[in-house]
Parts: structure tokens; C-alpha cells; sequence
């Protein structure tokens, strides 16, 4: 089965080896894949075997020899052998999930999901498969669907951790939060040592602000000595209480000790910009994305810088490329909408910011686009209305903060 | 996380602001000879200066400035400005290069230092005749001698506030200090005058036309001077909450139950002419409220008086750090004891 490294927990070897910065960044090390793809076709072939046994040898000798281009590496070769095989046997669902498999492998993510999908229409019980969907969907950067799939393979396999440090991954991606340490807390006690579980559940903790419980986690990291993930959790934790300067330090220290590290110039490039150093914060989130491009905040964050220096194309394509990890982020679609207003495309801004408003009624900044768009659209009456919500929401905002009376 | 910047002295520019390469009144003056002089005569005009052309700096030599345990000078040498910080044995010197601000407020200085802007921490007001704390800068505390000697400016910042203070500074969004002209320029607002200059040289009539700023409705001419002077929107998503925004005035503007952003009777050049200098006779301002209210029945049962409306209507405001009373530009029936509307 193939298991790809690409999440924060493979940096602890819990799932797979770390990924090779400079490439894909969701492509397993080349030999991690082979063996994988080897023990997952063999097995597929134990499975099958007795099927096979009664095809005509002309067709079983297709699929033998897709097989073998596929162990040897071959994908492009194997892919073409699998589907004349599945032509007329098109009921194998392993080497149907071997296409897929081999169509994942040439980055053909799209097809692979399809292929994968119909397998799973004949065995909808099939873990294993459904597995590989998510890793296609993550693959993808549908992390959405991929959490999905996964949750469905943790529902059926409670015990597969590498399903479950996946799924926890991709709901760290999709800022959910409280759905990781749900996921995470109850194989804390058995597994104290765990460094994947432990760095997962610990990013978990502080980013949904129990920064006091993610310290003591990241305090059982650092006492196996100075490490770049120990430091990201520190820079992390220290972001989120706005020790912006504190943060930096650890962060420049997780870059010098491993720069390969994922997420680290991520949150390296927050810590610049929160400290004022825009054009480093920019050089740290392309590096990001140099080897995560679906990276999501480092989308979102380079996104607003450059959409600040006016560069509206480039900024477009980063919110692009964040909405493809977050479909139904409020953040980036305002980002989009925002563009839109910028470069002249109201209506569509408009629609975007009515939904936006429907969705989220207390998103002033969605209001705030939404006036403005309504004015320039000669429609005073509902822009007026949408001023008096701003300024009804940022009075109740103002209420509810300390010490500030409004005079 | 935060990637905004923190409040500066100044206004605040938020990002879209299209600069373009300016043309320098030069070129706007050959036919345009009255605004253009006028104009240079305004504060806007002269929003920023070189310390070496600073009268506040020539006029005041030695400005001194204690701040807890730092002693901040500012001794002028010739055409330079030397800012001196010392605690204890430790010392901190500086030229100041750039001076913001000609308004009825202040002015602050800026300088480099290691390949960054600084802006100082210690302003020059003239209400007092002497140096105080930077506006933005009171609720903190220095803790090493070079923030008690100014504050760092992210380049995005740098970019926004020589952005308003000068022109052709910025294209591309990105500061280009080779290329800037200090003060507002005719192409802050009139944008591509640059081009329009040179197809009125080359007699091409059709490339030679610039939009038509004086057609404006009151919304688009309050985006326009907002792009400095800040907009609704920007402090409304923003901030500062509180007397802190009485000095964006189209923020405060578009606030007013009058504010009708068709009309373009309410549109901030109704009342100011910006290539004049800013009349402080209030009766020179009945004349733009009766356009609207000269026939209305609450201008004749106006218990208070008939003229100086906007002394009672657009009062004026202390605000905090800036030793300067702002006029709050959010029209309205203002009652003492009124908390400010915001």
C-alpha cells in the first residue's frame, strides 16, 4: 500500500520517510514508493489469484506483464497494460486499484481518483483502497475530500495510526482544530514518546490556543535535545501568544537546523512579516511553497502581500491555490472577492460577498467590501445598509472588549 | 498572526493606491500656472521636505527631549540634522534625512539605519514649540537606545507613507526613493499627467485627456482623497475605533446622515479646494451647507444661529498625543456631553 511522507508526522518517521524538499511535495521518497507499490501489487495478486487463474492466459499475461513494468518502475508502460487488461476484465477491482495506484505514482491524481472510486463502487469495504483515494485526494490538494476518505477508513480501522496521523494532518490543514486533539488525546496516554502523535497533537493545542497543555508536549520534544521541530513548536507557540521577536529567534534556528523541515519557512515567514521584514516574510513562503505549493497559509500570506504590492495576478493565483485546499474558506474567498473589487469586477465581487455575508454575518471586512461594491454599483440604499451593519458589528465588537468605553 | 503595520505618526495609507511615475509640476506649471502655484503653497505640497530644507529644523537648532532614562537632541550642523540619543555611557547618533508633515499638527522625522527607515520616536509639535512623543508611539516604552530613537518601518510602511507624502516614489507597488519628489505632487491625484504632458507636447488631443476629477460623485471622491486621507472602509475595517479616527475625514464624512455618495454636493472638494490653502474662516464655509439646507425647514427653526454652522456641527476635537484639535467631519446635531460617535 502506498503511504506517502509527505505529512508533518512522517518527520518522525512514524509514517514514512521525510519528503525531499525541491520536489512534489506530496511524492514519497522514489524507493519508499517502489517497495510500496511492489508489496501493494503482490498482495493485490494473492487476492486475485484464484480469479485470475481461470481468465484466458492471453489476458492473464497482460496483467502479469503491467504488474511487472509496475515493480520495475515503469508507470507509463504499466498504466496502458492495466487498462487493456480492464477492458475485458473491468471487475478486478485490485488491478483496478493498481491502475490507480500506478496513475497516482505519474501524477495523474485526477485519473487515479476515478479509478480508485470505481474500485470502491464493487468494494465499498475496502480499506486499503479507500486509503489510497485519500492519499490521491491529498495528493490533489483536496484535502477536504482526503479527511473525508480518511475518516471513513479510521471509522472501519481504529487502530490504523497512519490513517489516523493522515486524517489528522489534513484536519490540521483544514484548521480543525478541535477535530485533531479529539482524534489525537486518547492515544496520548499509550503512546507518550510517540513524536509524530506528540507534534501533531501539540500544533493542534496551539493553534487552537491551549497554549499551556502544547508547551508541556513541546517540553516532552525538546528533552531529547535541540531539534528543528522542537524549535517550530517553540516559534509556533510563541506566534500565538504574539511574542513575535521570540518567535522569530526559534524559527530562524528551525530553518538553520533543518531547512527541509515542512512548514518551517511557512511559519519562519510570519514571524518576518509580523516583525516588519516584508520582503524576507515573501522570500520565506515562496520557499514554502517551493517544495509544498498547496501549502495553505503560506498561499494566503504571500497572497496579501502581493495583492499589497499590487501584484494582482500573482496574488490571485496563491488565493487560487489556497481555496483548492480550503473550497469553502471564508478568508480566501473574501481575499478573491477583494481582488475582484480591485480590478474592476464588481458583479462578481458582488456575488461572492452576498454569499460571503449570508454565510458569515458577522464577517465585517465582508461587509465593509460589500458597501463598497453596492456604491459602485449606483445601489445607495443597500450600501447604506450594509454600512449600518458594519457599524452595528463593530460596536457590539467594541463592547465586548475590556477597557474600551467608545469615548 | 498580524501583517499590518503599526500606527505611524502619519496617515495611513492602506494597499491599492495606484502610484504612477510622476511628472513633477514642472512640466503641470507651463499651463496650469495658477493651480500649480497655489498648490505649492499648500501643506499638502509640502507634506514632506529634506531636513536640509526643514524650517521647523533651521528654526530650531537644539530641540531636546528626555524620555525615562533617555536624553534625545536634535542639533542642526549646517544643512544636516543630527538626532543624539544617550543613556548612561551609551550613545546612539543618527542623521534625520526626511521631514513628514507641514499640517497644523507637526512633524516627524525619518532616518536609516542599517538599510531600514526609522521613524523617529520624537516628533516636533508646534503647539507645544518642542519635541514630545510621537503620535501611535505613547503607549509604548523603549527598551533598547535604538527604539528610543524611532521606531522601524516595515518596507511595506516605508512604501505607504512616502506613498502619500511625495510623489513618484512609488510604482509598481514598490518604493523607488531614486525617483521621489517630495510633497503631493499634481500626479498624486491626477494620475498619468505624466502621459498627459507629453501628448499635449506631441498635440495628440485624444491621449492627451486625463479622467475628469472634478465629475466625481461624493463616494468616488472620498475613495480618492482617502487613498491617503484614509476611506470608510478602510477605517471601518481597521480601525482606530474611538477619537483616534476624527482625523480621516472621509471616514467621518461618509458617517453623516447627509452623506449621500450620488451627490456631489457633499464631496470633499465641495468644500476645499485642494490646489488652495484651507480657509479657517468658518462663515467662508455657510455658503457649501446651505447648497442643501438654505430652504429646509430645520436651517429656519435653527435655535442656535444662522451662520458658522460648522462650529457647532463639525466641532472640533483634542486628539490624544497630537497637541492639536482636529474638526471632526461627521456632520450631525452635536449635544455637550455627547460621547463621539463613531
Amino acid at each position: 500500500m502506498c503511504v506517502c511522507g509527505s505529512s508533518p508526522a512522517a518527520r518522525f518517521g512514524a509514517i514514512a520517510k521525510p519528503r525531499q524538499r525541491g520536489t512534489d511535495a506530496f511524492v514519497c521518497q522514489p524507493r519508499d514508493v517502489a517497495r510500496a507499490i511492489a508489496r501493494f501489487a503482490w498482495l493485490a495478486l494473492w487476492l486475485a489469484g484464484a480469479a485470475w487463474c481461470q481468465q484466458p492466459p492471453a489476458v492473464e499475461e497482460i496483467l502479469r506483464h503491467a504488474i511487472a513494468l509496475h515493480q520495475a518502475g515503469d508507470v507509463a508502460a504499466a498504466i496502458p497494460e492495466y487498462r487493456a487488461y480492464l477492458k475485458q476484465v473491468p471487475g478486478n477491482v485490485m488491478a483496478r486499484s493498481n491502475l490507480g495506484a500506478a496513475l497516482s505514482r505519474a501524477g495523474l491524481y485526477e485519473e487515479a481518483i476515478v479509478e480508485y472510486k470505481k474500485a470502491l463502487e464493487s468494494q465499498p469495504g475496502n480499506a486499503p483502497v479507500r486509503l489510497n483515494l485519500a492519499l490521491a485526494y491529498y495528493k490533489a490538494a483536496e484535502i477536504s475530500q482526503a479527511a473525508a476518505e480518511l475518516a471513513r477508513v479510521v471509522a472501519e480501522q481504529p487502530s490504523n495510526r497512519q490513517a489516523i496521523f493522515l486524517l489528522a494532518d489534513c484536519d490540521l490543514r483544514l484548521g480543525e482544530n478541535k477535530k485533531v486533539i479529539e482524534l489525537l488525546s486518547p492515544l496520548e496516554p499509550q503512546s507518550p514518546d510517540d513524536k509524530a502523535l506528540i507534534y501533531l497533537l501539540g500544533t493542534a493545542l496551539i493553534r487552537d490556543e491551549q497554549t499551556a497543555r502544547g508547551q508541556v508536549l513541546v517540553d516532552r520534544i525538546l528533552r531529547d535535545g535541540d531539534s528543528a521541530e522542537a524549535r517550530l513548536l517553540m516559534g509556533a507557540t510563541k506566534m500565538s501568544v504574539r511574542d513575535y521577536a521570540g518567535a522569530l529567534k526559534d524559527l530562524k534556528q528551525a530553518v538553520e537546523l533543518n531547512p527541509q523541515l515542512p512548514d518551517v519557512y511557512s511559519y519562519y515567514g510570519m514571524a518576518l512579516a509580523s516583525t516588519g521584514d516584508t520582503p524576507g516574510a515573501m522570500v520565506a513562503f515562496r520557499k514554502e511553497l517551493e517544495s509544498n505549493p498547496n501549502d495553505y497559509t503560506s498561499n494566503m500570506q504571500l497572497g496579501v502581500l502581493l495583492k499589497q504590492e499590487q501584484n494582482y495576478a500573482e496574488a490571485r493565483h496563491c488565493f487560487q491555490r489556497a481555496l483548492g485546499v480550503r473550497p469553502r474558506d471564508a478568508t480566501v474567498r473574501y481575499q478573491l472577492a477583494t481582488l475582484d473589487l480591485q480590478e474592476g469586477r464588481t458583479k462578481e465581487a458582488l456575488t461572492e460577498l452576498e454569499k460571503l455575508t449570508r454565510e458569515v454575518p458577522a464577517f465585517v471586512a465582508a461587509h465593509v467590501s460589500l458597501a463598497t461594491a453596492y456604491y459602485r454599483l449606483q445601489r445607495k440604499e443597500d450600501g447604506d445598509k450594509e454600512r449600518a451593519t458594519v457599524l452595528r458589528l463593530n460596536a457590539e465588537k467594541q463592547a465586548t472588549e475590556p477597557g474600551v468605553t467608545g469615548k | 498572526m498580524r501583517l499590518d503595520r503599526a500606527a505611524c505618526a502619519c496617515l495611513w495609507l492602506l494597499p491599492g493606491l495606484p502610484f504612477l511615475a510622476a511628472a513633477g509640476d514642472t512640466a503641470c506649471v507651463t499651463c496650469h500656472t495658477a493651480q500649480t502655484t497655489h498648490f505649492r503653497a499648500t501643506p499638502m505640497a509640502q507634506a514632506l521636505e529634506t531636513v536640509a530644507v526643514s524650517d521647523i529644523l533651521k528654526q530650531h537648532p537644539d530641540l531636546a527631549f528626555q524620555e525615562g532614562p533617555y536624553q534625545s537632541r536634535i542639533v542642526r550642523h549646517g544643512d544636516s540634522s543630527i538626532l543624539t540619543v544617550t543613556r548612561g555611557t551609551e550613545t546612539f547618533t543618527v542623521p534625520l534625512l526626511w521631514a513628514f508633515g507641514r499640517g497644523q499638527a507637526g512633524q516627524t522625522y525619518v532616518f536609516e539605519y542599517n538599510g531600514a527607515f526609522y521613524e523617529s520616536r520624537a516628533s516636533f509639535f508646534y503647539a507645544l514649540g518642542a519635541l514630545d512623543v510621537t503620535m501611535g508611539d505613547q503607549n509604548t516604552k523603549p527598551q533598547t537606545i535604538v527604539e528610543a530613537a524611532g521606531r522601524h518601518m516595515s518596507s511595506m510602511e516605508a512604501r505607504d507613507c512616502f506613498g502619500c507624502h511625495s510623489a513618484g516614489g512609488v510604482s509598481a507597488g514598490k518604493l523607488h526613493m531614486e525617483a521621489i519628489s517630495p510633497g503631493v505632487g499634481c500626479e498624486s491625484c491626477h494620475v498619468a499627467a505624466a502621459k498627459h504632458a507629453d501628448a499635449v507636447r506631441a498635440g495628440d488631443t485624444s491621449a492627451a485627456k486625463l479622467p475628469h476629477l472634478a465629475a466625481l460623485a461624493a463616494e468616488d471622491m472620498a475613495a480618492l482623497c482617502g487613498r491617503c486621507h484614509r476611506t470608510w472602509s478602510q477605517i471601518a475595517l481597521t480601525g482606530p475605533r474611538g477619537v483616534g479616527n476624527v482625523r480621516f475625514q472621509p471616514y467621518r464624512l461618509a458617517n453623516s446622515k447627509c452623506f449621500d455618495g450620488a451627490d456631489s454636493r457633499i464631496r470633499c472638494t465641495a468644500c476645499h479646494d485642494p490646489h488652495e490653502a484651507l480657509p479657517t474662516n468658518l462663515a467662508s464655509y455657510d455658503s457649501k451647507c446651505a447648497a442643501c439646507h438654505a430652504t429646509a425647514l430645520h436651517t429656519t427653526v435653527c435655535p442656535v444661529g444662522k451662520t458658522n454652522c460648522a462650529g457647532c456641527h463639525m466641532p472640533k476635537v483634542e486628539l490624544p498625543g497630537a497637541h492639536a484639535r482636529f474638526t471632526d467631519h461627521q456632520i450631525r446635531i452635536a449635544r455637550a456631553g455627547d460621547p463621539y460617535p463613531n
